[in-house]
């Protein structure tokens, strides 16, 4: 334990020696690190806004069913009762007409004076169907439209089933994409990275071959290069994660318009505090590989 | 101690079948003309060269057959003085001898000790914050001897330990040397200096073109 300890001291004090002894090799990792994860971190950002927004909005995902004018009441009643029973169907609720237009002047506000030349209130009663927690999503959306479809009684049927399915398929393209831009990120980066630290060892290469003479061991050698990987990781991350707060807070409420567009007015979120340990952890991993990768092949160059 | 009888080549042979047994706490000088195998010999003895032909068992291993894991185990044992020194230039004197003892997790107390105590005996304790390179050969000599010693190795083997000091300092160096194998540690010191292997009256070996010339035993030695 004791003897642990002593070793990690040395380790720690030999790596930050070599941070300091090559600054611009460190600065390249660091960088590098810090670019690829700047731009995995942004998409991440905008698909999981992207995602929550279906979350949050997957509660006023409803089916309205327009009813046709001069039925009998119990016409509707049994409507009603038939509607509640189609699968995925949660709860139905009768908007008469009155309440429809209720609502249509709180939603216009002044714009009112629209209808006040009319005599008759002209908007019809509906049925509010919501589904099944399970079912909201645009195939749920469809399975239900279907169902109701040539119901005596229903006029119309008006669901957000073709923003839903518009909007998922956004969502699949960012994931997609983004998942694709990780992948080569990460590789290209591995790649960068494990190359200047290979430089950093080749240039250190005497240095290697007198402590191995000295009897230290691979492992001995090899701590302190891992650890600056690791360091250079982290750094990057920490660095990402910071770059993307700056753009979230100053440049964000620039783009209010298409913002707006993409996420429907919900305010959008930054990490939480797991997910950015996450990102300057990606980073440390991507350290800790590229250096590891640099001295198994570096060994014998 | 070791029984050494190998050939060891890379195209042409360096060292040509060579039996050598050494006990325990003998002081044996390796001489011979430049390029008779002195460094190649030392070489094998701490498994920086693997020998072509032939078996070399150093405190009761064959390290012919030593693993990657048991080489560095085997070196923590060994001091080597390097005929080039073999000190890294970005790092203090005082980090470089602190180096023998790093690799086996002494405490940082106890190392800066006994580096000190190291250092004065050798008269450097005055350079121990400076680089080797603003040193001269002399001093640098002294600071890679310096490594070879502080851990206490069970074997020291030095090349050209004197090569670059002045007479005074050659006696100094050379007592410090003897003390060790008083103290028990099998020294080997290869140096083409003749008259200061005749001097000490020890073992010594004769190395020319690979081969062993002669073995002299140390007088009033019956070995
Ligand atoms: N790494 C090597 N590869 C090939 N040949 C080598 C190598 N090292 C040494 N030799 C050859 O082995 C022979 C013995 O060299 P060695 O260094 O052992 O001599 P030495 O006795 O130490 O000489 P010196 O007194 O000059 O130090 C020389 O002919 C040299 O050219
Ligand atoms: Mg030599």
């Amino acid at each position: 334990m004791r003897r642990a300890l002593v070793q990690l001291g040395y380790f720690v004090r030999t790596a930050l020696r070599g941070l300091r002894s090559s600054p611009v090799t460190s600065a390249v990792s660091v960088v590098t690190i810090g670019v690829s994860l700047v731009l995995v971190g942004a998409f991440a950002l905008l698909l999981w806004n992207m995602e929550g927004l279906l979350d949050r909005f997957g509660d006023s995902l409803y089916v309205t069913a327009y009813l046709e004018e001069g039925r009998p009441v119990e016409d509707r009643r049994a409507l009603v009762e038939i509607v509640a029973t189609v699968e995925g169907v949660e709860r139905v609720r009768v908007v008469s007409k009155r309440e429809a237009l209720e609502r249509f002047q709180a939603g216009v506000g002044r714009g009112s004076a629209l209808l006040e030349g009319l005599d008759e209130n002209p908007l019809p009663a509906s049925l509010e169907i919501t589904l099944l927690p399970e079912r909201r999503s645009a195939e749920g959306l469809r399975v239900v439209v279907e169902s109701l479809e040539g119901l005596p009684g229903i006029s119309d049927l008006a669901s957000g089933q073709d923003w839903v399915e518009g909007y998922l398929r956004a969502v699949a393209l960012v994931r997609a994409v983004g998942l694709g831009l990780s992948v080569i990120l990460a590789l290209a980066t591995l790649l960068i990275v494990t190359n200047t630290i290979r430089l950093a060892v080749l240039a250190r290469r005497d240095e290697i071959e007198i402590l191995t003479l000295v009897g230290a061991s691979r492992t001995f050698v090899a701590i302190p290069f891992v650890m600056e990987g690791l360091v250079q990781g982290a750094a990057g991350g920490v660095a990402a994660v910071l770059l993307l707060l700056g753009l979230f807070r100053l440049v964000l409420p620039g783009f209010e318009f298409g913002m707006e567009f993409l996420l429907g007015g919900v305010t959008p979120r930054f990490f939480s505090v797991g997910e950015i340990a996450a990102l300057v952890g990606g980073g440390a991993g991507l350290g800790l590989f590229g250096s590891a990768a640099a001295l198994t092949g570096g060994w014998k160059a | 101690m070791y029984h050494v009888s190998k050939a060891y080549a890379a195209g042409s042979f360096a060292l040509r079948d060579i039996s050598l047994e050494l006990r325990r706490g003998e002081f044996v000088f390796l001489t011979g003309p430049s390029g008779a195998g002195k460094t190649s010999l030392l070489k094998l003895l701490f498994s920086a060269e693997e020998p072509t032909e032939g078996q070399i068992v150093v405190l009761g291993r064959n390290i012919v057959r030593l693993g990657p894991a048991a080489i560095p185990r085997l070196r923590r044992r060994i001091g080597v003085v390097f005929q080039d020194f073999k000190l890294l230039p970005r790092r203090t004197v005082e980090e470089n001898v602190a180096l023998s003892l790093e690799v086996v997790g002494t405490p940082p107390r106890v190392t800066r000790a006994k580096v000190f105590a190291m250092l004065k005996q050798l008269g450097l304790q005055h350079r121990r914050y400076h680089h080797p390179l603003s040193l001269s050969g002399g001093e640098q000599q002294r600071v890679a001897i310096a490594r070879a010693l502080v851990n206490e190795p069970e074997i020291l083997l030095a090349d050209e330990p004197t090569g670059n000091l002045d007479p005074d300092l050659t006696l100094e160096i050379m007592g410090l040397i003897a003390s060790a194998a008083t103290r028990g540690t099998t020294v080997v010191v290869a140096t083409h200096e003749l008259d200061l292997v005749s001097r000490y009256g020890k073992r010594i070996v004769r190395l020319d073109a690979g081969c062993v010339l002669d073995d002299t035993p140390a007088p009033g030695d019956g070995a």
